[in-house]
């Protein structure tokens, strides 16, 4: 059965088409995933079908839901749909809670207030809703004492509490580890069990292939191709989605080992804390020249405290950390998982490089020179940093590195924010410049396909010792 | 998120422009309004007492015949002056401190934090009045009272930003890279703190202005004869059906200054 | 609790310094201090040295300055302000007196201002950019522009010499009140509404509160329920700071007016260097900031349990 049909969906920006001619339908029982990179329009898509595109924006087109037909440009048309046919499942399910409401009462006022029952009678369904989706306890709880993979599940129970058929959700794994990632898929689809329809819009392959039925890919507000999702992922027709797909960590070819060269740092017995929590210990390794060490575990295992500890920045709980001697301090430097945030954001990107270069002792021509090799334009100098790309920034990020020659990099998390044709393009520039400039690299990624194909030797964190996945540790200790 | 919730960039931009040519104008009124036209703010002659305007005075005579044109100039240059030298002092130490506390942490930020929070809870009109009975010289206690109240607001944006900036990656790979603290200052630190504590700025000259004319208004300030906006307000009150000018005089140049500094400020809230 | 100690804290501080200030005041009254206090509270003609001694004593006036502002602070950590100088009477005596005249002029102040402020500021951060927004701005930015003694002059040529509405001057009647609370309220109001206005607009754009409509609740739905609870938060801790400019401004209002208050007295004060009454008045209000703002910490702690931990 057909639960949604849009024909020639289009949006606009004044004049300019921003999104050309999109058609779909979704199906009862069979996901529909739109899957494409930062600024492929599949966002737009989705707000077009919710009714949800900010105000400067148009969009053209018709939709059918259930026997309803709505004209796209009339987004007021959509509303009286939210909960009722539509469910929306937000992006970021911690700030999509009302911060100072308890769990339940957020799931049971919609039950009551949209399909109207008694108090009585949404309290129960609450209750039966908390229950399936194993949240039971969890009720009396605000939504900063809920973890993530909670709170996921409380938005979506508040989604469809109005009776809603069809679940949208855009992008519903920004940001999260591998292991949450597939949580998310398999609470989407035990939804779609239920009966009723599933859009996902998303730039991670790895949740397209875990959710399966079709695939839409999108690029700069084209259709690109289309087909079942197992078809595409397995036999991509189209240049762009082979490489989008070839982009996917678990495809990459395995990098070839390298045999290190003289140590640059040595580790002996680490152990480091975090709000009294032991995070890890007896930690102890050396570092070899040219050498990448991947560093993967969950969230909160503490992969960043470790980099702080080995660059000086935390002091270690116990062991010792030792450079190599006659190595200065600049020697040892980090790479961050925001590069917008890493760059003086008021100072133009060449100016910044300028001051680092005459810091070191290296000319203008240093800076000429290695633009290209990373691939860079040199307009991009002119601009502040928040005026650039995640990827180009990134790589600028990686020049203003090796304009210090560093011995060692500690790589936080470089390329989680990218697309990821963009995150292999970055990837394959640090291992680059890991075996030109004889330099150890320490790579965290929570993706262990990315590590496992790109690094010399892996450090695998445990879990951590307190629940990690809940945010204020205290909290959590209290409620037990 | 903010951007999107607050006023656009371009009406901002024309708000504050619009407060500077106001503030502008006053203050060309108050330097180049008695080098037009010469006279003495000082200068009695009952005869004319509430008199209206004639050309050597143009805004006509208060109530022991002085005229208000060069009593009202003279009085938009006193407050003015007094507030842009406590609002100097104010700015430079809240800086100081401020990036001190940020930067130092520990027992200095706490000895500061707290004595900033105890001058909060007392009313700045409070405290200019208790330093005006210490201080030998109303104007001199004027600056000093004021500058004792000013400064806090200086201090704690400049804390809270430093504070934000310190911890932020930015600083750290400046740091990594090798830079010391006057690199972080002056690439970091000044650039997202400037515009704040212009607006700061203008907003605590607005206030100083404020309290004078305030302070001068109840008899507690600036003493007779001494030109000043408050205390020629209460001085024309009694004269209003008399001489409505008179007193309108003070009444809209005190408006347009604090209104220009208002919107120079931009359309932030305090 | 802790943010109960920080307040605390500030409380201490608060004393110190007033205790500071008022010293420096006392120490910095011209002539003989106790010659002049001997005589402003028996009369000139009744003043002999024995009076004055007896008046240096007893404020500490004489002597080196650490023991006397040791003693000074002591009494005023002891609660003991001493007596008014010029009327004699204990300070807390007079306190007491003028407080009830402040309270209701205050308290009428700030309801008018909480009925005019919030409610508008709300309806205009709802549609941030929109008509009524665009009117709001330019009204309180005009309001925030007129320092309260000319709100109050404004007032009264306005409503009282020209059109002869409304007393200028008096008390004891409703009608008293109106000019004196609506001189306060308007500037009140003015920043109320921005506050208010801002962090509606804030709220409205956040995560939660498009959700809410995606449950499928109305728009009056979501305000009621998710909109107000979290504008209350940041708007009662603005309130709490807002209690500075509230005695200001009936500093200096009740000046204007000759209300029978608090500021009143304290203008009085420090016309006639009457430095226990000037330090216990301060104190006072200092105290009554600390008290409101942790009361407002305690309540906001309780609507927002992030606040709590």
């Amino acid at each position: 059965m057909t639960l949604l049909k849009a024909e020639d969906i289009t949006v606009a920006d004044g004049a300019t088409r921003i999104l050309h001619p999109v058609s779909l339908y979704l199906d009862s029982g069979e996901p529909l995933v739109i899957l494409g990179e930062t600024g492929s329009g599949k966002s737009l898509l989705a707000q077009a079908l919710m009714g949800t595109l900010p105000g400067e924006l148009s969009a053209r087109g018709r939709v059918a839901i259930g026997d309803r037909l709505l004209d796209a440009a009339r987004p007021e048309g959509f509303r009286m749909l939210w909960g009722r046919d539509i469910a929306v499942l937000p992006q970021e399910p911690w700030l999509s809670l009302d911060p100072l409401m308890r769990a339940d009462r957020q799931v049971s006022e919609a039950h009551r207030l949209v399909r109207g029952p008694g108090a009585a009678e949404a309290r129960d369904r609450t209750a039966d809703d908390f229950r399936r989706l194993d949240l039971t306890g969890a009720g009396q709880r605000y939504p900063h004492e809920l973890s993530g993979g909670m709170a996921q599940r409380v938005a979506i129970a508040a989604a469809r509490a109005g009776g809603a058929r069809i679940v949208i959700a855009d992008e519903p794994t920004k940001g999260l580890d591998a292991a949450r990632r597939d949580g998310v898929a398999d609470l989407l689809l035990a939804e779609l069990s239920r009966g009723g329809g599933l859009l996902v819009i998303t730039h991670d392959l790895a949740l397209a292939r875990r959710i399966g039925g079709r695939l839409i890919v999108l690029r700069d507000g084209q259709v690109v191709e289309t087909g079942p999702t197992a078809t595409v992922m397995a036999a991509p027709v189209q240049p762009y989605t082979r490489d989008l797909i070839a982009a996917d960590p678990d495809n990459w070819p395995a990098r070839k080992p390298v045999t290190g060269g003289a140590t640059v740092l040595t580790a002996t017995g680490l152990a480091a804390e975090r709000g009294g929590a032991r995070l890890f210990t007896g930690l102890s390794f050396d570092l070899g020249e040219g050498r990448i060490m991947g560093v993967t575990g969950p969230s909160g295992c503490g992969k960043s405290t470790l980099g702080d500890v080995m660059l000086g920045l935390v002091p270690a709980a116990a062991g010792r950390v030792e450079p190599a001697p006659a190595l200065p301090r600049t020697a040892f430097q980090k790479l961050y998982q925001d590069p917008v945030a890493a760059f003086p954001r008021h100072r133009a990107l060449g100016r910044t490089l300028a001051d680092v270069a005459r810091r070191h002792g290296q000319g203008q021509d240093r800076i000429g020179a290695l633009l290209p090799r990373l691939g860079l334009a040199p307009v991009l100098l002119s601009r502040r940093p928040a005026a650039v790309s995640g990827g180009e920034l990134q790589r600028l990020a990686l020049l203003r590195l090796l304009l210090v020659r560093p011995k060692f990099i500690f790589a936080d998390e470089p390329t989680s924010r990218l697309d990821p044709i963009t995150q292999k393009q970055v990837i394959a520039l640090l291992c680059d410049t890991s075996e030109t400039e004889g330099c150890a690299v320490m790579l965290v990624s929570h993706d262990p396909a990315l590590v496992s194909r790109t690094a010399d030797h892996v450090l695998s964190l445990g879990p951590a010792p307190v629940d990690a996945d809940v945010t204020p540790r205290d909290i959590a200790a209290a409620l037990q | 998120m903010t951007d999107a919730v607050m006023i656009p960039r371009a009406t901002d931009h024309a708000v504050r422009w619009t407060g500077t040519l106001l503030v502008a104008a006053v203050l060309a009124f108050a330097l180049l309004g008695p080098l037009a036209v010469p006279g003495d703010p000082f200068a009695q002659s009952l005869l004319k007492a509430l008199a209206g305007p004639e050309a050597g005075a143009p805004l006509g005579y208060d109530h022991l015949g002085r005229s208000i044109f060069h009593r009202l100039a003279h009085a938009l240059r006193l407050s003015p002056a007094i507030a842009l030298a406590a609002v100097l002092t104010a700015g430079l130490a809240g800086l100081i401190l401020g990036t001190l506390a940020a930067a130092r942490g520990g027992w200095t930020d706490r000895v500061l934090v707290t004595l900033a929070d105890a001058l909060l809870a007392l009313p700045g009109l409070l405290l200019v009045l208790i330093v005006l009975g210490i201080v030998p010289g109303t104007a001199l206690g004027f600056w000093a009272g004021l500058s004792l109240v000013l400064w806090v607001e200086f201090f704690r944006l400049t804390r809270a930003a430093t504070r934000d900036t310190l911890a932020s990656p930015a600083v750290q790979a400046s740091r990594l890279l090798g830079f010391g603290p006057a690199y972080v200052f002056r690439t970091h630190i000044w650039p997202e703190i400037a515009l704040m504590m212009l607006t700061t700025a203008a907003f605590g000259t607005a206030t100083a202005i404020m309290a004078i004319a305030a302070l001068g208004f109840v008899h507690v300030g600036m003493r007779a004869p001494t030109p000043e906006l408050g205390l020629m307000m209460v001085e024309l009150l009694p004269y209003w059906r008399e001489a409505p000018l008179a007193l309108l005089s003070p009444v809209i140049a005190t408006f347009a200054l604090l209104l220009g500094l208002t919107l120079s400020a931009g359309s932030r809230t305090p | 609790m802790k943010t109960l100690v920080t307040r605390g804290i500030q409380a201490l501080m608060v004393a110190v310094l007033i205790g500071a200030a008022t010293f420096a005041m006392m120490r910095s009254l011209p002539g003989d201090a106790a010659y002049r206090i001997a005589a402003g509270r028996y009369g000139y003609d009744n003043v002999d040295s024995a009076a004055a001694d007896a008046v240096r004593d007893e404020l500490g006036l004489g002597g080196p300055a650490l023991p006397a502002f040791l003693t000074w602070l002591g009494d005023l950590l002891r609660l003991d302000f001493g007596t008014s100088l010029v009327t004699g009477q204990p300070v807390i005596a007079e306190i007491g007196h003028q407080l009830g005249a402040s309270l209701a002029l205050a308290a009428v102040a700030v309801l008018l201002s909480l009925l005019i402020g919030p409610p508008l500021g709300i309806i205009a951060g709802l549609r941030p950019g929109g008509a009524l927004d665009r009117v709001l701005l330019v009204v309180s930015t005009g309001l925030k522009a007129v320092p309260q003694f000319l709100m109050a002059l404004i007032l009264i040529l306005v409503l009282s010499v020209q059109f002869r509405l409304l007393p200028a001057a008096g008390h004891g009647e409703a009608r008293h009140f109106i000019l004196p609370a609506l001189a306060l309220a308007l500037g009140l109001a003015a920043v109320n509404a921005r506050i208010a206005r801002d962090a509606m607009a804030r709220i409205g754009a956040m995560p939660f509160y498009s959700f809410a409509r995606w449950k499928g609740l109305s728009p009056r739905q979501t305000l009621l329920r998710h909109g107000l609870r979290n504008v209350s938060v940041p708007l009662l801790t603005y309130l709490g700071l807002q209690f500075v400019t509230l005695v200001e401004g009936v500093v200096v209002v009740e000046a204007v007016f000759g209300w029978p208050g608090i500021g009143h007295a304290l203008v009085h004060a420090i016309f006639s260097r009457d430095v226990p009454m000037v330090q216990g008045t301060a104190l006072f209000l200092g105290l009554s900031f600390v008290l409101i703002n942790a009361v407002i910490d305690l309540v906001t702690a309780r609507i927002d349990p992030r606040r709590a931990a």
